[in-house]
C-alpha cells in the first residue's frame, strides 16, 4: 500500500510540475486522485475573481459542458461552506437539508451517499475546492485525508502558478502594448493616423469587440467620433460621455453598463474620459469584451485601470498633435503669408517701373497668374467705360502649360504673359441686373461666386471665380476677375486676401497711368503752343526789325531809283552811261520788290474773312500767272471739284497759290505740266478742302526737303525764300495745314487742306463763321 | 501855275519829288517836318499837299488833321515807306494814301488826277 502510495504520490508531483497546459495538469490530478482513492466522482471548482463564487472547473467524469455550468456561492451546499470555513466538509445523503443544498451535483451522480469537500488553498489564499463524491456511504481515513491534503495543497500551487503565470503573461502584455502604443503615439504626428492607432490598439488589447474615441470639437463644444475601430454598437446601445456644461461638474470618472440588443443579446461598455488640465478633451471607449470562446462578458476593473492609462496617453499624445498642428499650420500659414507678400512686393515694384497702361495690364496678368505670384489659373482685367456705363474687357492671360513656366516670377513680370485671353467682346452693362462684375463695381465690394451666373460672357465658363473690384478715391474703374478653372483646384482665401491686397494698388498705378497720360496730352499740347508762340515771337521780333530796316532802305532806294530814272531822261540814246544807269533801276526795282516781300510776310496784315468759292481763288490766282506759265511752256491742267464755300481771306489766299504756282513754275524751268486738283475731305473732325499743286520739275532734293518751310530759306539764286513760309503761315491762321509730297525725278505735290468752317469745330475761326446751330460736333475725338 | 507842298525829312526826296514834279510844270514847296508844312499852308494858297508820316517835331498825320481842320477842301496826299498802313488812311482822312516807290509813275498819275483842271 505505501508503495502505491508513493507511486502515487509520484506520479502526482510529476503532473503538477510537468509543462502541459494549467487545464490539463489539474485535469490529470484531479482523475488521478479520483482513480487512487476510488471515489465515483473528483470535482475541482474554482474560486472566481469576484471570490464569491465557485465554478466547476474539471470533473473526473470528462470535460466540462460550458453551458449550464454548476456554480455554488460561498456557504452554499458543501463547496461553498468548505471555502467559507477552509475546513473539510463531510455530507451524507441521509442528513437532512443535504440534497437540497448540494441540488447541482444530483445531476452529476445520481444517488450519492457521500460528498466531501476539501478546500484548495495555500497559506494566504483560497483557490478553490475539491469534491468527491461516492455511491457508498464512505469515511476518509487519516491516511487518505493526509494524502488528499496533499493533493489539494499541489492543486492549490499548480493554480497559483497558473494564477501568477496568467498575472504576468498579462502583465507582460499590457506592458508591450503599452510600449507599442507609447511608440506608436511618438512614431506619428498626424492625428488622424495617431487616433487611429490608439483606439485600434485599446480595443485589441483589452480584446473588445470595438473601441471608439470621441474628441470634443473646442470650436463648437460638441462631441463626435473621431476615430472608431471593430464593432461599434449604434448610439442606443452606448452612450456617449456628455460634455459637462461650462462651471458645472467634472464629468463622472468613468461609465461602466450594459444594454441589451433587439435580440435580447447583453452588450457591455465601459468609457473612460479624456481630461486635460481639468478639461474634458473627449472620451475612450470599449464595446463588448470577447472571451475565446465568442462570447461577450463585461470589463474587469483590470481593463478599466489599462483603459484610463491608454486614455492618459491618448490625451498627451493629443495634445502633442495637437499642439504640433497648430505649429505646422502656423508655420505653413506663415510660410505662405510670406511668400504671397514677396509676391505682393515684387509684383507692387514692377507695376511701380511704368506709367504704361498696357505695360501695367501686363504685369498685373504675370503676377496673377504665375506660380510665384497669387498662381490664379486665369485671371482678366475689366475696366468701365469713359461714361461709366458698360464695363469692358481689356486684358486676360492664362497659365501657360508647366513646361513653359520656368520663368521666375521677375522674369515673368519683365515679359507679356504668354498665352493671352481674348476679352475684348466682353461688355458687362453696370446694371445692378447684369451679374456680380456690373455689382463689384456698382457696390464696390468683392464677390466670390460658387456657382455660374447666366449672363456673364461665355468665355468665363468657370463654376467658381472672385471678382474684386478696382477701387480708387471710392471710384471703382474697373474688376479683376481670377478663377482656377482649369487645373479645377478650389479658390484658396489667402490668395483672394492677397488678390485684394493688390487690386487696392493696381486700382492706384492704373489711375496713375491715366491721369499721366492726360498730363502728358496737355503736356505736348502746351508744347506745342509754347513752339508756336516760341515761332511767332521769333517772327515777330524778325518782323519788326525787318520793317524798319525796310523802312530805312526805301527812302534811300527811292532817292536812288528815281535819280537813276532822271538821270536816264538826260543820258543820249547811244551814250554808254544809259546801261549803267538801267542797271541801277532795274536793280533798285528788284531791290524794292523784296522789301515788299518782307513786308507782307512780317507786317500785321490786316485780314478780311468772307465765304469764298475756292475753285474761284486758284482760277483767279492763275490768270495772274498764266503769261509766265506759257513764256516757260508749262501746260496747265485743273481738275477742280465744286466745294462748299470756305471761310477765308481770299487775298491772302492768293497770294498761297501765287507762291506755290511760282515755285512750281521755277521748278519747270524746262517747261512741263503744272495739276492743280481740288476736292473734298472728311475727316473726324469735320469736313475739309483739299487742294493740291504738283510740278513735273523733278522733285526736291532730300537734304534740303526740312527745310523748306523755314523763313528765309531757298535754293534760287533769287528770291527771298519767304514764299514757301508765308503760305504757311497764312494756311495755319486759316486753321489748315500745308504738306509736300515729293517724289524725287518726277515732282512734288503740295496738298493744303483747309477747313469747311459749317462743318467743323474750328477753334476761333471756326465760331465765328458758322452758327452753333449748324455746328457738326466731331465724335470719337479726343 | 498849280502850287504843291512836298513834305519829307529826307532831304533826297524833297529834291526827287520838286525836280519831277517842276518838270511836270507845277510850282513846288518843300517843308522837311509837320509844322513847316503848316506854315507854308497857312501862307501860300496851294493847290496839293504831298506829306511823309514820318518826320521829326511834326509827323504827316498830325499835319494832315490841322491842314484838314482848316482847309477842308485842300487835297492832301501821304506819301510813306510803310506800305501796311495803306488800310487806314481813310480813317486819317487823307485824300489818297502813296507807297513810295523810285518809279515815279504813281507819284505823277496822283498828282494829275488832283490837279487836271
Amino acid at each position: 500500500m505505501a508503495s502505491d502510495r508513493t507511486a502515487f504520490l509520484t506520479q502526482m508531483v510529476e503532473i503538477s510540475t510537468s509543462t502541459i497546459s494549467f487545464g490539463e495538469r489539474l485535469s490529470n490530478l484531479v482523475h488521478l486522485l479520483a482513480r487512487h482513492l476510488k471515489v465515483d466522482l473528483a470535482l475541482y471548482f474554482g474560486l472566481d475573481k469576484s471570490k464569491e463564487v465557485l465554478g466547476l472547473q474539471v470533473s473526473s467524469q470528462g470535460p466540462v459542458p460550458v453551458s449550464g455550468r454548476l456554480e455554488f456561492r460561498l456557504g452554499q451546499g458543501v463547496v461553498g461552506e468548505a471555502a467559507a470555513t477552509r475546513q473539510i466538509r463531510l455530507a451524507y445523503r441521509y442528513q437532512e437539508g443535504v440534497v437540497a443544498a448540494n441540488a447541482g451535483l444530483e445531476r452529476l451522480l445520481p444517488e450519492y451517499e457521500t460528498l466531501a469537500a476539501f478546500p484548495v488553498a495555500d497559506d494566504n489564499f483560497l483557490y478553490g475546492v475539491l469534491l468527491l463524491a461516492d455511491h457508498r456511504e464512505r469515511t476518509f481515513g487519516p491516511a487518505e485525508r493526509q494524502t488528499i491534503h496533499l493533493v489539494t495543497l499541489m492543486l492549490a500551487g499548480t493554480v497559483r502558478q497558473a494564477l501568477l503565470q496568467e498575472d504576468s503573461k498579462k502583465r507582460i502584455a499590457e506592458l508591450s502594448v503599452l510600449f507599442e502604443v507609447g511608440k506608436a503615439l511618438s512614431a506619428t504626428m498626424e492625428l488622424d493616423e495617431l487616433l487611429e492607432r490608439v483606439v485600434s490598439t485599446t480595443a485589441k488589447v483589452i480584446s473588445a469587440r470595438g473601441a471608439g474615441l470621441h474628441i470634443v470639437d473646442r470650436a463648437t463644444g460638441q462631441t463626435k467620433v473621431s476615430s472608431q475601430y471593430g464593432q461599434v454598437p449604434p448610439a442606443q446601445l452606448c452612450p456617449i460621455m456628455p460634455v459637462p456644461a461650462p462651471g458645472g461638474a467634472l464629468e463622472p470618472p468613468f461609465i461602466q453598463g450594459q444594454t441589451q440588443d433587439a435580440e435580447g443579446r447583453t452588450h457591455y461598455y465601459l468609457i473612460v474620459p479624456l481630461t486635460f488640465k481639468g478639461h474634458l478633451e473627449g472620451s475612450l471607449c470599449v464595446f463588448d469584451k470577447i472571451t475565446p470562446e465568442g462570447e461577450f462578458q463585461p470589463f474587469d476593473p483590470e481593463n478599466r485601470q489599462l483603459l484610463f492609462t491608454m486614455a492618459g496617453l491618448i490625451v498627451n499624445a493629443l495634445e502633442n498633435a495637437l499642439t504640433y498642428q497648430q505649429v505646422e499650420s502656423l508655420a505653413e500659414r506663415n510660410e505662405r503669408m510670406v511668400r504671397n507678400l514677396t509676391a505682393l512686393q515684387e509684383i507692387s515694384r514692377a507695376l511701380l517701373t511704368t506709367v504704361n497702361r498696357d505695360r501695367l495690364l501686363e504685369i498685373l496678368l504675370q503676377g496673377l497668374i504665375h506660380p510665384q505670384g497669387l498662381g490664379f489659373d486665369r485671371a482678366v482685367v475689366l475696366m468701365v467705360d469713359e461714361a461709366g456705363q458698360t464695363l469692358h474687357g481689356v486684358k486676360g492671360a492664362q497659365r501657360p502649360p508647366e513646361e513653359a513656366a520656368e520663368l521666375t516670377l521677375s522674369e515673368a513680370l519683365a515679359r507679356p504673359p504668354g498665352r493671352p485671353l481674348p476679352v475684348a467682346d466682353w461688355q458687362i452693362p453696370l446694371r445692378p441686373d447684369c451679374g456680380s462684375l456690373a455689382l463689384a463695381v456698382l457696390q464696390q465690394r468683392a464677390f466670390h461666386i460658387h456657382q455660374r451666373e447666366t449672363g456673364t460672357p461665355a468665355a468665363l465658363d468657370a463654376q467658381e471665380y472672385f471678382i474684386t473690384p478696382l477701387v480708387v478715391k471710392d471710384r471703382a474703374i474697373g474688376v479683376i476677375l481670377v478663377d482656377n478653372q482649369d487645373s479645377g483646384r478650389p479658390l484658396e482665401p489667402e490668395p483672394l486676401h492677397v488678390l485684394q491686397m493688390l487690386a487696392t494698388q493696381a486700382a492706384l498705378v492704373l489711375e496713375n497711368a491715366r491721369l499721366y497720360s492726360a498730363i502728358e496730352a496737355n503736356n505736348r499740347e502746351l508744347m506745342l503752343i509754347r513752339e508756336r508762340m516760341l515761332e511767332s515771337d521769333r517772327l515777330a521780333a524778325l518782323s519788326s526789325l525787318a520793317s524798319g530796316m525796310a523802312h530805312e532802305i526805301r527812302n534811300p532806294l527811292v532817292s536812288i531809283g528815281g535819280f537813276a530814272r532822271r538821270i536816264g531822261k538826260l543820258v543820249e540814246k547811244d551814250s554808254p552811261l544809259r546801261g549803267y544807269v538801267e542797271v541801277i533801276q532795274e536793280e533798285v526795282s528788284r531791290l524794292e520788290k523784296l522789301l515788299k516781300e518782307i513786308l507782307d510776310f512780317t507786317g500785321e496784315n490786316l485780314s478780311y474773312f468772307g465765304d469764298h468759292d475756292l475753285d474761284q481763288i486758284i482760277e483767279d490766282t492763275l490768270v495772274l500767272v498764266q503769261r509766265d506759265l506759257d513764256a516757260h511752256n508749262i501746260k496747265v491742267v485743273k481738275e477742280l471739284a465744286p466745294l462748299p464755300r470756305l471761310h477765308c481771306d481770299d487775298r491772302q489766299l492768293k497770294q498761297v497759290f501765287y507762291n506755290l504756282f511760282t515755285n512750281a513754275r521755277q521748278a519747270m524751268s524746262q517747261g512741263g505740266t503744272l495739276t492743280i486738283r481740288t476736292y473734298p475731305v472728311e475727316r473726324e473732325d469735320g469736313l475739309y478742302a483739299a487742294a493740291e499743286v504738283s510740278d513735273t520739275g523733278g522733285g526736291i532734293p532730300l537734304e534740303v526737303l526740312h527745310n523748306i518751310f523755314n523763313p528765309f530759306f531757298s535754293t534760287k539764286d533769287y528770291g527771298t525764300g519767304l514764299g514757301l513760309s508765308i503760305a504757311q503761315r497764312i494756311v495755319s491762321r486759316h486753321y489748315g495745314q500745308i504738306e509736300v509730297k515729293n517724289e524725287l525725278g518726277k515732282g512734288v505735290t503740295f496738298i493744303v487742306t483747309l477747313p469747311i468752317a459749317k462743318y467743323c469745330l474750328v477753334k476761333d475761326a471756326g465760331r465765328q463763321a458758322a452758327p452753333a446751330g449748324a455746328l457738326h460736333v466731331p465724335t470719337g475725338g479726343r | 501855275m498849280k502850287k504843291i507842298l512836298v513834305a519829307d525829312d529826307e532831304m533826297a526826296i524833297r529834291l526827287l519829288y520838286s525836280e519831277e514834279l517842276k518838270e511836270e510844270g507845277y510850282e513846288v514847296y518843300t517843308a522837311s517836318n509837320g509844322r513847316e508844312a503848316l506854315e507854308i499852308v497857312e501862307k501860300v494858297p496851294l493847290d496839293l499837299v504831298i506829306l511823309d508820316i514820318k518826320m521829326p517835331e511834326m509827323d504827316g498825320i498830325e499835319a494832315l488833321r490841322q491842314i484838314k481842320e482848316r482847309h477842308p477842301h485842300l487835297p492832301v496826299v501821304l506819301s510813306t515807306a510803310y506800305g501796311e498802313y495803306k488800310q487806314d488812311f481813310a480813317t486819317w482822312a487823307s485824300d489818297e494814301y502813296l507807297v513810295k516807290s523810285s518809279d515815279l509813275e504813281d507819284l505823277r498819275a496822283t498828282v494829275k488826277r488832283y490837279l487836271k483842271d
